[in-house]
């Protein structure tokens, strides 16, 4: 990420505080960014239609490990720019800046929460590449350390959990919500592929005996894998029963 | 401990000025209180306590990593 142009968006109650938690969010001195004012915000009437100040620092020629460094190439002044015509928030197709300042903050969410869980642990970002056409761009986040087993939890709770409170994090500070999902250790993929096994064991079963086999209790997005695998195959069907968090799926022989 | 539910509290409420952690210990078990303006208690603590319940877990970590136990309460200010 050496000489890249890095760029964060904040958005605040007002322009002062939005810059003030940018520059405390990048741990640099207000004169090493190029501070770009994209929404004044405004009080609203009787606190209806208030909405917050966003502001985007500009990092240039600058990497992490020269923290506390003065930077070369760096624009000295603070330049504050209120532009008149205010960017939409909603985009339909995010800009290659802002799909960038996306993984950043997503990252660096992370590492902030792992740094006060005293977790120490590498963090990645990336856009899933992956993706179907039609679904929304959504984030993968991989963790790499060691011992990292506390991170997963039972039955990946603490996974789960981070990855839901980074989730709102970052919805909040991007003012739009983005799929989020977070990996330890590749330990979703090695999951994926155990749950869509067993879906496929438990479903021969279900043909051979003619009896429906109901599974284990699972989280929501490790059913959805079975429903997913089992979709096509013709002498079966899946079915969820029972209440979170004891769901469970069934295979129906057809 | 502190750090963390300060840093995702004022990540999540709309006044984060508000926001307000205590700590109390008794031997290596530790309480921590969560105070927020009472418009940002939903934000917290979330549908059935589905957020609360997140940074709980999260909290069980870092008082793990410390060889503590915490307890997490949420509180109405006064």
């Amino acid at each position: 990420m050496n000489n890249q142009r890095t760029s964060l968006e904040i958005i605040a109650p007002t322009v002062q505080e939005a810059i003030a938690k940018g520059l405390a969010e990048l741990g640099v001195p207000e004169d090493a960014v190029h501070v770009e004012v994209l929404d004044e915000g405004s009080r609203g009437f009787l606190g209806l239609g208030s909405r917050h100040a966003r502001v985007r620092l500009s990092l240039e020629d600058y990497t992490r490990d020269e923290l506390g460094t003065q930077p070369t190439g760096v624009e000295e002044s603070v330049k504050i720019e209120s532009s008149s015509t205010v960017e939409s928030t909603i985009e339909s197709k995010p800009s290659p800046a802002s799909s960038e300042l996306t993984l950043e903050i997503t990252r660096l969410t992370v590492q902030e929460l792992l740094e006060k869980m005293k977790v120490k642990a590498e963090v990645t970002a990336q856009f899933n590449p992956e993706q179907d056409d039609n679904s929304k761009q959504s984030v993968l986040v991989n963790i790499q350390g060691n011992d990292l087993s506390i991170l997963i939890g039972r039955q990946a709770e603490t996974l789960n959990a981070l990855q839901y409170i980074v989730g709102l994090i970052v919805c909040k500070e991007l003012g739009k919500s983005i799929p989020i999902s977070i990996d330890v250790e590749g330990y979703r993929s090695r999951r994926e592929q155990q749950i869509r096994q067993l879906a496929r064991r438990m479903a021969d079963q279900a043909i051979k005996t003619g009896r429906r086999q109901v599974l284990e209790p699972m989280p929501s997005n490790e059913r959805r894998l079975i429903h997913i695998e089992l979709r096509d195959n013709p002498h079966v069907n899946t079915e969820s029963i029972g209440e979170e968090p004891r769901r469970k799926v069934t295979i129906i022989p057809k | 401990m502190k750090e963390l539910i300060e840093y995702i509290a004022t990540s999540l409420v709309a006044d984060p000025k508000q926001v307000r952690v205590t700590q109390y210990r008794r031997g290596s078990m530790v309480t921590l209180k969560l105070q927020v303006a009472k418009e940002d208690m939903g934000r917290v603590i979330g549908k059935n306590g589905k957020v609360a319940n997140a940074i709980r877990v999260l909290l069980r970590v870092a008082a793990a990593q410390e060889g503590k136990r915490a307890t997490l309460d949420v509180d109405e200010p006064r």
